[in-house]
């Protein structure tokens, strides 16, 4: 780049000195020189091309229609490397704005449909095995929409190529039949009658809580902190575009300065559209890349950011479901579940109530049902578990498990549940807004960067050439 | 022609000599698999020896003379004023102690016990028993922590386990045995040096099987049921423990079957709290009932005649 530039310049000052020449003869007496220097071939004789250029424009520059082509030459490779990094720098973050709704939230909306889907999958598995004869069609039905949403959110997770996402995508996508093959083992059985079903049931459930849960928690982590960190990049400061095109618009008026100075001539025409080009260019750039960052900063506020808590309330009260259950499944023998459930409860209403601070409009309403559903959940649960600690088994699992009764936890929860998956829908829908909104602030600044670059250019091109023109 | 092909050859050359000079490049592994284990029952261990001993009588294991009488502040009435026994039981040996998925009751032949108890406390044990399903290895802190009543699961009476509970009189006789597949050759412990043999965490079986001198390598599981879904799997080449539950496994799968001969005489015994002699003597005149009249051949024809044949109760004696 440096050498074509800068033989571009010989070339240049050569053809404009040749009707003023009027430069001393002392730098002329090594011209005869030369010669042999241009001609040596091979590898010596390209090594010399930078070094040949550059003396031939120091001694150019040394008079003042040389001067003025280096200016020229240099303010027009300024404008144009603005206007490449300019252009470059908008159609990155245009395209990061784009991806975070196309490819980077959808990531972290798969991870967290996974965690949910198969926590609640191993969590209705275990309510079959607690209502005795026959499965009721609808748990076997939502066991079934959970596993086939699980699967279709899991091959778009598997779109993200990163190794550590990969790698949690491979242990789930591993250990997914597995887990459902443990469970139809557990049906068959069931269904003859035979106790082992139960033992091929919770076998099913430890390798989802200690493999397969974990390593869609970890992805849930992953993703999440991709959508972030992606954020970021989208409104970040472009230092460099930035610092470019201040440069830029400094040597302009630098340059105008000095030929005003030199030549007494207040305005050149070339330069001051140059410079309105280079200035219409800050402030176009800086409006639509504010507003940008603004509306992609909304974006996460109201939208991922307010999403995440809510993810992360939803997971905690479907693992306590889970634990609610599995206390039951055990009979007497779950107290681990318990003590697990009693950890958990805190956690999600900490986390509903944190979420309230950071949603509004209907979301809010739906975390207001959220919320209170989960205290009903609460009071049933500490119900229901009294009476099973009180030896009313049966009372306390249709309790715990029977969707016709009002204050059921059943019910409850699946209330608490519905409700948040709403409040998140709401969430993602005001992300995707917002960032569209981001995006399409960036609407045509990248060929109008472009454009803005060609036309200072063109314009410093023809305001030195005037001037130069005046040395004929 | 001649130049286009000389410029072939050499870059041909050139090509070689980067393959010659850079690492060899292989096909990209499209599934990179590299340890497939079957899924394994929470907490699966080896081998432990805490469970209780052997039957064998380093000590006195017979239990207190029998007694029907139930005196104001005694254990039973406690328990009858509360309204409900509280039993530890087992919910996933087949014949023995489990959950009948159908009817959501449990079911078997230690169940059939409870009721009997239940039945002389209260009359009628419906509704006023109330299960609660412990893992073996839970037996004796159920009973110290006062969590239960009595255990009624498969529960041998050991000198070790005296230490800690009381026993009731001897209500069932069995013994160690092994299961394997039907076509696996092995045809007791002594073909199984060296193999996976499971039994539940502190047992007495694994505590046999720890000490065997053809030294199996024992897996160690908290349910009976657990060595079942492990023999299944392949994960085990036998379960071994007492006849009565490998009984309950072989009917669950008709591939598998019960072989060698008992090595051990194990005695089962209601399990209950120290301090609680009152209630051992109770226990004990209500198993007398059972023993002697028709409830103990009723139950035992219901599960076990079909699996193990004609049995009658064991003889009893109690201390003096």
């Amino acid at each position: 780049m440096r050498v074509v530039a800068g033989r571009g310049v010989d070339q240049m000052t050569s053809t404009a000195m040749r009707p003023a020449a009027p430069s001393g003869p002392v730098p002329e007496a090594p011209v005869p020189t030369p010669p042999p220097e241009t001609t040596p071939s091979g590898l010596a004789g390209l090594l010399e091309l930078p070094a040949t250029a550059v003396r031939g424009v120091i001694r150019s520059a040394r008079t003042t229609p040389g001067l003025l082509t280096v200016i020229a030459v240099g303010l027009v490779v300024l404008t144009l490397v603005t206007g490449l990094v300019g252009t470059i720098m908008v159609q990155q973050k245009s395209s990061t704005t784009e991806d975070l709704i196309g490819h980077r939230e959808p990531l972290a909306a798969a991870a967290q449909e996974i965690y949910r889907s198969l926590s609640d999958a191993d969590a209705t598995a275990a309510i079959a095995f607690l209502i005795t004869g026959t499965e009721p069609p609808e748990l076997r039905s939502r066991y079934d929409q959970d596993i086939a949403r699980a699967g279709a959110a899991l091959s778009r997770a598997a779109s993200d190529v990163s190794s550590d996402a990969a790698a949690k995508v491979n242990v789930i996508n591993q250990q997914l039949p597995v887990y459902t093959g443990l469970v139809e083992t557990a049906r068959a059985n069931n269904r003859l009658g035979y106790p082992v079903g139960a033992s091929y049931l919770q076998e099913a459930s430890n390798l989802m809580h200690a493999t397969i849960l974990p390593a869609a928690g970890d992805l849930y982590q992953i993703d999440t902190a991709g959508l972030e960190s992606q954020q970021s990049d989208a409104w970040g400061f472009p230092w460099f575009a930035a610092v470019l095109l201040v440069g830029t618009l400094a040597a302009l008026i630098a340059t105008q300065v000095y030929l005003t100075r030199r030549t007494n001539r207040l305005l050149n025409v070339g330069l001051v559209v140059a410079t309105g080009a280079m200035v219409l260019m800050l402030l176009w750039g800086s409006v639509a890349l504010v507003v940008q960052a603004i509306l992609v900063g909304n974006g996460q506020d109201d939208g991922s950011h307010p999403v995440d808590v809510l993810v992360r309330a939803r997971a905690a009260a479907v693992q306590a479901r889970g634990d609610e259950t599995m206390t039951l499944v055990a009979r007497g023998a779950g107290g681990d579940y318990e003590v697990d459930f009693q950890k958990l409860a805190p956690q999600f209403t900490g986390l509903l109530s944190e979420a309230k601070g950071l949603v509004t409009g209907d979301a809010a309403n739906q975390l207001q049902t959220a919320i209170d559903n989960a205290n009903n959940w609460l009071t049933t649960h500490k119900d229901l578990r009294a009476k099973d600690d009180g030896g009313w088994y049966v009372d306390a699992v249709k309790e715990a498990v029977d969707t016709s009764v009002p204050n059921s936890a059943a019910t409850s929860f699946a209330n608490v549940d519905t409700a948040l998956g709403n409040a998140i829908n709401d969430g993602r829908q005001s992300f995707v807004d917002y960032t569209d909104d981001g995006a399409k602030a960036l609407t045509l600044l990248a060929p109008g960067v472009a454009a803005l670059a060609v036309v200072a250019a063109g314009g410093v091109t023809i305001g030195i050439r005037d001037r130069l023109r005046e040395y004929r | 022609m001649i130049r286009r092909s000389s410029l072939g050859t050499l870059l041909a050359a050139v090509a070689l000599l980067a393959v010659g000079c850079g690492s060899v490049r292989t096909p990209v592994d499209p599934a990179p698999v590299h340890d497939v284990r079957e899924p394994a029952p929470a907490s699966v261990g080896g081998a432990d020896t805490s469970g209780g001993g052997s039957s064998s009588p380093d000590c006195d294991t017979r239990s207190l003379s029998p007694s029907s009488g139930i005196s104001a502040g005694s254990t039973m009435a406690t328990i009858k004023q509360r309204g409900r026994l509280v039993v530890g039981v087992d919910q996933t040996t087949y014949l023995f102690g489990f959950l009948n998925p159908a009817t959501g009751e449990f079911e078997g032949f230690d169940i059939d016990i409870v009721k009997q108890i239940a039945s002389a406390l209260f009359g009628d044990w419906h509704n006023h028993v109330q299960f609660k399903a412990i893992p073996s290895s839970a037996r004796e802190s159920m009973l110290s922590s006062g969590q239960v009543d009595v255990v009624v699961r498969t529960y041998s009476i050991t000198c070790d386990r005296l230490k800690k509970v009381n026993f009731s009189s001897v209500y069932y006789q069995a013994g160690q045995r092994v299961l394997v597949e039907k076509n696996s050759g092995f045809t007791g412990l002594n073909d199984l040096r060296g193999k996976k043999v499971c039994a539940a965490k502190a047992s007495t079986s694994l505590k046999t099987l720890s000490q065997s001198p053809m030294r199996p390598v024992p897996v160690s599981v908290n349910n009976w049921s657990d060595c079942l879904v492990m023999l299944q799997q392949g994960q085990v080449d036998a379960v071994s423990t007492d006849d009565v539950i490998l009984a309950g496994m072989a009917r669950q799968d008709p591939n598998l079957e019960v072989v060698g001969d008992r090595f051990t005489q194990e005695n089962y015994g209601v399990g209950i709290p120290k301090g609680h002699e009152d209630m051992v003597r109770y226990v004990n005149y209500v198993l007398d009932n059972v023993r002697n009249g028709s409830a103990w051949r009723e139950s035992y024809n219901t599960w076990l005649l079909s699996q193990l044949g004609p049995a009658s109760p064991p003889p009893v004696s109690y201390q003096s």
